[in-house]
């Protein structure tokens, strides 16, 4: 691991942040507190991502299927067959790994392309959907009702939005500082050689499909295990929200616009246009129904046409043009 | 003059800050209206119940301000707070969060289907806001009153019914069924109970053939129920899964079997539409019966009523069972605003309990011959339907239950 992740967990803007944050659930009112967590289990999901999608640069839209199973198995486990949740979550998350080590192993085996690796990874995710929409044990079409949270921590439960917003904080900045440390670490270093040039990572030696399935494995373990806390937190397993591959996409859309491949773009990505997006559908959804969705897409094409690679490098470009700025990088993006 | 990035961003970010701070620079309204929320999918997949609903909701709710509004408070008037879902039941809850806590509502209402429904069970569970669905077949909160079909006692019974009756009553030789349903929820719930009923019955059930309802084509469901040859096809069916099935029937030329089922599927008016006047006469006045809550020729008084008003006072096109769905809901609101102590959450839960429209009251727009009242499970006490056939010059008879009939089942061909 080389300093700079030391230096990012030693950071007092990091710790500052957090300490600032903490009472959030004492100070907002109850919907802005929920665009928060729901902000917060998108950056979750999106730094997750990045570490395959980014990183890696394989766009897989398989994600679905491993936030479906931490949400949708693990409640299933509790329901029908009274497994704690905190087991349902191991399960989940493991069953994930295996998901995800296969995933990575037939990339690798059929030296996949990436449209091809994306239409794979879009049919694994399909296929999760029609398993779970089909199968009466997770809920069919149908859906599962978790009981209500009163707030058993034994029993996965957090006490209502207070106890959530904590949690998803939580893993959010763990999925945050993943990426930082995968980025300072060698695994990091050998996951931006495959993307920059596969075969030229294989001459030099980088056993890529150790790699690859690396960066699948712990991005779909944490895919997997945000799913768990998610569901837990809405109450009610949606088959058509989290095993849908509609919620890769919008991950997919935040790490982009944040900025791909670096620790922090995918969490700025999340951390803007989730807020952006509810709250322009809050206030013009009942008025001019799909306006919301005209204006989020004109910013998101705006953005795209204005930083190609993300927010996360204009923001550092707008940083360093600061009076008595010194000319020094920052450290947590990628090389 | 050309577009450069700058100004493109710097009128894009105009135009996200305009939209944003639109509430915070409305003027506000100096009356004290009562709030109700409605949470609509005026956007998405399941737009077009809202579509449909919306336009004679706001009807019903503006004559009833013309009137005087909520005469025991005071006259004080209805106020319609509106949200999109954009269709999907996460966001429902979110919705429902921001009207309770940032618009101050005082009820919710909206089409609300059973996803929506569990979605949103745990904010009003959380919140105590006494919500009213349009359409969900089940309860799970008991904030949550529903005017949708139960599943078990609305939809399943209802044609369980109504194939016994065909059986028992009008002789049609019944044995066997194959359970062709929309694949999704509501259709797996329906089906379920439906089953277990049928077999009660003395109907063998000898298959499913559930419809994919991303498929673009039910060939293949048709096939197997051809080959399967029931006498009778019964299930929940979506408007869309029902064209592509009607569609599939027509290509196929398949008449050995009684197709019966609800709602939109069988008896949306926009069936003829989609399906073109050549295929719609040759399938749906053939061996297909539907089910449905508002038909334009049942025997009910005040649904004609009701029908004509919205047609030459509203002046709205598309009258069909959402429209008088949603225009119920106002009425039953209307009710409970008139027939609470106060406008908090435990009075308000009252008046919903106490709610009865009786069968014959010109306030009753659905097809209930026992009135509209909720039961203990905050679900119609009367969750039964109508069946209706088609004719081949576009028009529904009703044929079921006796008490609206307008005339029999037209005989197996």
């Amino acid at each position: 691991m080389r300093p700079e992740f030391y230096k990012v967990l030693a950071s007092p803007v990091l710790w500052g942040i957090l300490i600032l944050a903490a009472p959030l659930p004492f100070l907002l009112p109850s919907y802005y507190l929920h665009i928060v967590i729901l902000s917060l289990v998108y950056v979750a999901l999106a730094s997750s991502w990045n570490i395959v999608g980014g990183m890696a640069g394989q766009i897989s839209l398989a994600h679905s299927l491993f936030i479906g199973t931490g949400a949708m198995l693990s409640t299933a486990l509790l329901l029908k067959l009274g497994i704690n949740m905190w087991v349902g979550l191991l399960i989940s998350a493991a069953i994930s790994a295996m998901l995800a080590a296969m995933i990575a192993w037939i990339d690798y085996r059929f030296r996949l392309g990436h449209l091809s690796f994306v239409l794979i990874t879009l049919a694994f995710a399909e296929m999760g959907g029609l398993v779970v929409e089909g199968w009466d044990f997770l809920g069919g079409a149908s859906g599962l009702l978790l009981p209500r949270d009163t707030g058993h921590f034994l029993d996965f439960q957090f006490g209502g939005s207070h106890g959530a917003f904590w949690v998803m904080l939580l893993l959010a900045v763990v999925c945050v500082l993943v990426n930082v440390a995968i980025l300072n670490a060698p695994l990091g270093y050998y996951l931006r050689t495959i993307r920059d040039n596969e075969n030229a990572a294989r001459a030099i030696g980088v056993n890529v499909l150790r790699y690859k399935v690396a960066a699948m494995v712990i991005s779909a373990v944490l895919a997997s295990i945000v799913g768990t806390a998610y569901v837990r937190y809405l109450t009610f397993a949606d088959p058509y929200l989290l095993i849908s591959p509609v919620i890769t996409i919008e991950i997919v859309l935040f790490a982009t616009v944040g900025g791909l491949g670096s620790a922090f773009g995918p969490a700025l990505g999340a951390l803007l246009l989730v807020p952006l997006g509810e709250i322009l559908r809050g206030q013009l959804g009942g008025v001019l129904p799909g306006l919301h969705y005209f204006i989020y897409g004109i910013v998101v094409i705006a953005v795209i046409l204005i930083t190609p690679q993300g927010l996360l490098p204009l923001f550092e470009r707008l940083w360093k043009r600061r009076p008595g700025a010194a000319a020094t990088r920052p450290p947590t993006v990628a090389p | 003059m050309s577009i450069t990035r700058r100004s493109f961003g710097i009128g894009t970010a105009g135009l996200t800050l305009g939209a944003v701070a639109a509430p915070w620079i409305r003027t506000a309204n100096a009356a004290a209206p009562i709030k109700i929320g409605v949470i609509n999918s005026m956007s998405g997949g399941l737009a077009a119940y809202a579509q449909e609903g919306q336009p004679a909701f706001e009807y019903i709710i503006k004559k009833i301000n013309a009137e005087g509004g909520i005469k025991s408070k005071g006259g004080a008037k209805i106020e319609l707070i509106q949200a999109d879902d954009t269709s999907q039941p996460a966001r429902t809850a979110t919705e429902a969060r921001r009207l309770i806590t940032e618009e101050k509502v005082n009820l919710l209402t909206g089409t609300i289907l059973s996803a929506q429904m569990l979605a949103l069970t745990p904010v009003l569970d959380e919140l105590k806001m006494p919500t009213l669905s349009v359409w969900a077949g089940g309860s799970h909160s008991n904030y949550m009153f529903t005017l949708g079909y139960p599943y078990d006692r609305g939809y399943a019974q209802t044609m369980h019914d109504f194939v016994v009756f065909l059986r028992d009553a009008e002789k049609f030789n019944i044995k066997t069924a194959v359970m062709g349903y929309s694949n999704y929820e509501a259709g797996q719930q329906v089906n379920k109970f439906l089953v277990e009923k049928l077999k009660a019955s003395g109907v063998s059930v000898i298959g499913e053939a559930p419809l994919d309802i991303r498929a673009q084509d039910q060939t293949s469901a048709m096939i197997r129920i051809r080959s399967l040859k029931p006498d009778v096809v019964v299930g929940l069916v979506t408007p869309r899964d029902g064209i592509l099935l009607h569609q599939a029937r027509y290509n196929l030329n398949y008449h050995g079997s009684i197709f019966c089922g609800g709602t939109g599927g069988y008896s949306d008016l926009s069936l003829w539409k989609d399906l073109g006047p050549e295929i719609g006469k040759a399938v749906l006045t053939k061996n297909l019966f539907g089910m449905t809550g508002f038909s334009p020729g049942a025997k009910i008084d005040s649904m004609q009523k009701v029908i004509t008003e919205l047609r030459d006072v509203a002046k709205l096109t598309r009258i069909g069972q959402g429209a008088i769905q949603y225009a119920q809901a106002g009425r039953v609101l209307q009710q409970v605003l008139e027939t609470s102590a106060s406008l908090e959450s435990d009075a308000l839960l009252d008046a919903f309990k106490k709610v009865h429209i009786p069968f014959g009251d010109p306030n009753l727009y659905v097809a209930k011959p026992k009135g509209l009242q909720f039961a203990d499970d905050r679900l119609l006490k009367d969750g039964s339907a109508m069946f209706i056939q088609w004719t081949p010059d576009q028009q529904q008879q009703v044929i079921f239950p006796k008490e609206f009939a307008q005339t029999t089942p037209r005989p197996r061909v």
